[in-house]
């Protein structure tokens, strides 16, 4: 057993390192943590996808592989576990468990290629080993590795220039300064260090990691004096270090008060100015729940095929697979709207949706049409045409300001409910796109693909928000295709692949901004909340 | 599937020359521009020397993804509100094989109100209801045949609301916001309009194809 294995891993390793086609090109390669040592994950882009060589995971993660030729499918061999590949299929099978990647493997002359994410969906699963793909700050840890991830966020406002660290887990650190520079050494193995934004001033000119050393450098200006520095727990775990830093004059004067002190972080009274945007006490940009609306339910039917399929049990069926699927294969919060054949109100979905704080909304529907003729999947976002001279004013949009912890005040865009979704439009209108165009991959799609409609149960929602006609259930082929596991799980699959695609665009930061429905220039200390 | 295509091109030929020589400016199926009311409270359409005037109606397409326009006569009256529900009338009638009414059969029209800054209160029996296909895209076409036929005919008429027997309706399968008048929407209708001219009993609701 052990020479076949050996035998095959050596033969399909040559079959791998033959050349491989044109039509793929170079990306920036990920970086690979183990317990032994740190190397480049070469990547390559294949059709729009990211990929990996599979070649390149046999020695960190100690694959063996036999391929059939004959049936285009490759099958892995780690320790216990036994994974089967099958080339332009999205399912992968890890211990018999099925395993969906947003795209298919890729086989190019006897080169195997996978995307990205099966190093974290698939290779993931392996037992008694970690393995993590970390997609924000390109590393795969492996192994009983401590590779702490360290949120720098360097914020100016007014006179003060705070720098605010969030490491999670929580790592021991040592703050040194050292010919002008700060150096913060941590204990660990590695650091995942993910920088916002960081726009450089006088007194901070720049922020880089070391490569060999979990060390991160803080080249400090010439506007810089002194620096005070303080800990505390953070609010989702970690510790949060804040560094304040002051300009020379002002450290003068502290030198010449009795009372100078240089780990004290925040001695004067809170003003307004002093506080911190709200911005940054927020988590990074992310998708971090779905809300999921089943249309339709209890006494509300909705359609019904000529077979007498419904499209309430349709729509339910897709939201548990779907959750199910969110759930394992991505890790992220869902919520349902309904999770039984029960009668809810439009506005309750969405109103469910924004008190769970859902970060994306997907309502499922089943098309009819008078003409049986009529079929294909439809996406749609909210149009504006409808809501439009529901201008902010004549709405009684208005900004409040309200009192916050520790003094001061800040203004808050008070919303309609009616008006929730308008801020979201340029995002809901991206995200039906992606859902639009991940779908026409998987489900036949009708002519009309992607549209705008006044659809009520979108109106509320505070988030970007699509709805889904998954086909027409008035045409009998489509109505067996919707009541079939095999559609269902298409249907599934486009969506996932949907989330992941605008998960990256958010954590990227190239999703539209929100609208601010209450004057043109925004104001960053302005939350806004649904009324 | 021949025999549709067949006809309403034939149709269609035949309308179109007939329309370039008596309508030759008349922009059918567009919005009516404000401002200009004519005698019996249509603009947009041509007055007829027997007592008749031009009206679009909308239907539904025959692959079933759009709306499809139609230039219909219908009786001409004098009073705005009374023109209104003509033109509502013709619409609700099912219109002859093998056009096929976005409205659900049986539906009829209760009341209708226009208000001085042209929002239209249309109220409907609940057949459009119950009878709906509860489609979205059919949802979409019950609304925006109603909304356009009248907004599109006449200018006294910018925006609709549908009601459904005497109360106001949050949607009509589950779909369409009605909270509000809505305006017309022809992004729903096939460019260019048919331009077949369909002769509608306002009394009998019976309809048939004008000789040209």
């Amino acid at each position: 057993m052990q020479s076949y294995l050996v035998w095959t891993s050596l033969l399909t390793l040559s079959l791998l390192t033959v050349n491989q086609a044109e039509s793929q090109t170079t990306a920036t390669p990920l970086t690979l943590i183990t317990t032994e040592r740190q190397a480049l994950l070469p990547t390559v882009i294949i059709d729009g996808e990211r990929m990996v060589a599979l070649s390149d995971l046999a020695t960190p993660f100690g694959l063996a592989f036999a391929s059939d030729q004959q049936t285009s499918r490759l099958t892995i061999i780690q320790g216990e576990t036994v994974f089967v590949l099958t080339a332009d299929d999205g399912i992968v099978s890890v211990g018999g468990r099925l395993v969906s990647l947003p795209t298919p493997p890729v086989e190019r002359d006897g080169a195997w290629f996978v995307p990205i994410d099966f190093i974290g969906q698939a290779l993931a699963l392996i037992p008694n080993q970690r393995v993590e793909l970390r997609r924000r700050s390109e590393l795969v840890v492996v192994g009983d590795v401590l590779v702490p991830q360290v949120v720098a966020r360097y914020n100016r406002d007014g006179s003060q220039s705070r720098l605010r660290i969030v490491i999670t887990p929580t790592s021991e650190y040592d703050l040194e300064l050292a010919d002008n520079r700060l150096i913060l050494t941590l204990e660990a193995d590695a650091l995942d260090l993910v920088v916002p934004e960081f726009v450089p001033d006088g007194k901070l000119t720049e922020l880089h990691q070391d490569e060999d050393r979990p060390r991160l450098t803080l080249d400090l200006g010439e506007d810089f004096g002194r620096y005070t520095a303080s800990d505390n727990p953070a609010l989702g775990g970690g510790t949060e270090l804040i560094i304040d830093l002051h300009t020379a004059e002002l450290a003068n004067s502290a030198n010449s008060s009795p009372s100078s002190d240089t780990e004290s972080p925040a001695e004067a009274a809170v003003t307004e100015t002093d506080l911190p945007s709200l911005s940054i006490l927020s988590a990074p940009p992310s998708i971090r729940a779905i809300a999921i609306d089943p249309g339709h339910g209890g006494e509300d039917t909705g359609t019904r095929g000529p077979g007498g399929a419904l499209e309430k049990d349709i729509t339910l069926s897709v939201a548990r697979l779907l959750q199910g699927a969110i759930e394992r294969q991505l890790g992220l919060r869902v919520v349902l709207t309904r999770t039984g054949d029960t009668t809810i109100a439009l506005d309750e979905r969405a109103a469910f949706a924004n008190n769970n704080r859902a970060d994306l909304f997907i309502s499922l529907h089943v098309n009819a049409s008078v003409r049986e003729t009529a079929t294909g999947a439809e996406v749609f976002h909210l149009s504006l045409n409808e809501y439009d001279e529901a201008s902010p004013g004549s709405f009684g949009l208005s900004s409040q300001p309200i009192s916050v912890v520790g003094g001061g005040s800040r203004s808050l865009d008070i919303v309609p409910w009616e008006l929730a979704q308008l801020r979201f439009a340029d995002q809901s209108a991206r995200w039906a796109e992606i859902l639009s165009d991940e779908l026409s991959r998987r489900v036949p799609m009708s002519q009309r693909g992607l549209q705008q409609a006044p659809f009520r149960v979108l109106v509320g929602t505070n988030m970007p928000a699509a709805l889904i006609e998954m086909g027409y259930i008035s045409n009998p082929v489509q109505e067996t295709q919707l009541s079939s596991n095999a559609f269902q799980s298409n249907v599934v699959q486009g969506l996932i692949r949907s989330i992941v695609r605008y998960r990256e665009e958010v954590e990227r930061g190239v999703q539209p901004p929100i609208r601010n429905l209450n004057s043109p220039a925004e104001n960053s200390q302005t939350r806004s909340v649904v009324r | 599937m021949n025999r549709p295509y067949w006809l309403y091109s034939l149709i269609g030929v035949t309308a179109f020359i007939a329309g370039w020589i008596m309508f030759a400016e008349l922009p059918a199926g567009r919005p009516p521009s404000s401002g200009e009311l004519a005698v019996g409270g249509t603009t947009t359409n041509q007055v007829t020397n027997d007592g008749l005037t031009e009206a679009t109606l909308f239907y539904t397409s025959d692959d079933g993804m759009r709306l499809v326009g139609f230039s219909s006569e219908i009786e001409r009256l004098p009073e705005p509100t009374a023109q209104a529900r003509a033109i509502l009338e013709a619409q609700l009638a099912q219109p002859p094989a093998p056009l096929l009414s976005p409205i659900p059969a049986g539906t009829r029209l209760l009341a209708i109100y226009v208000t001085e800054r042209g929002d239209a209160f249309v109220d409907l029996s609940e057949e459009i209801t119950t009878g709906h296909s509860g489609g979205s895209l059919d949802e979409l076409f019950t609304v925006y045949a109603i909304v356009n036929a009248l907004t599109s005919n006449l200018s006294a008429i910018n925006a609709v609301q549908i009601l459904v027997s005497g109360r106001e309706v949050d949607t009509l399968a589950g779909h369409v916001d009605l909270r509000r008048p809505l305006e017309a929407d022809l992004s729903w209708v096939a460019q260019p309009i048919a331009k077949s001219i369909l002769q509608f009993n306002h009394y009998s609701k019976s309809a048939k194809t004008r000789s040209v």
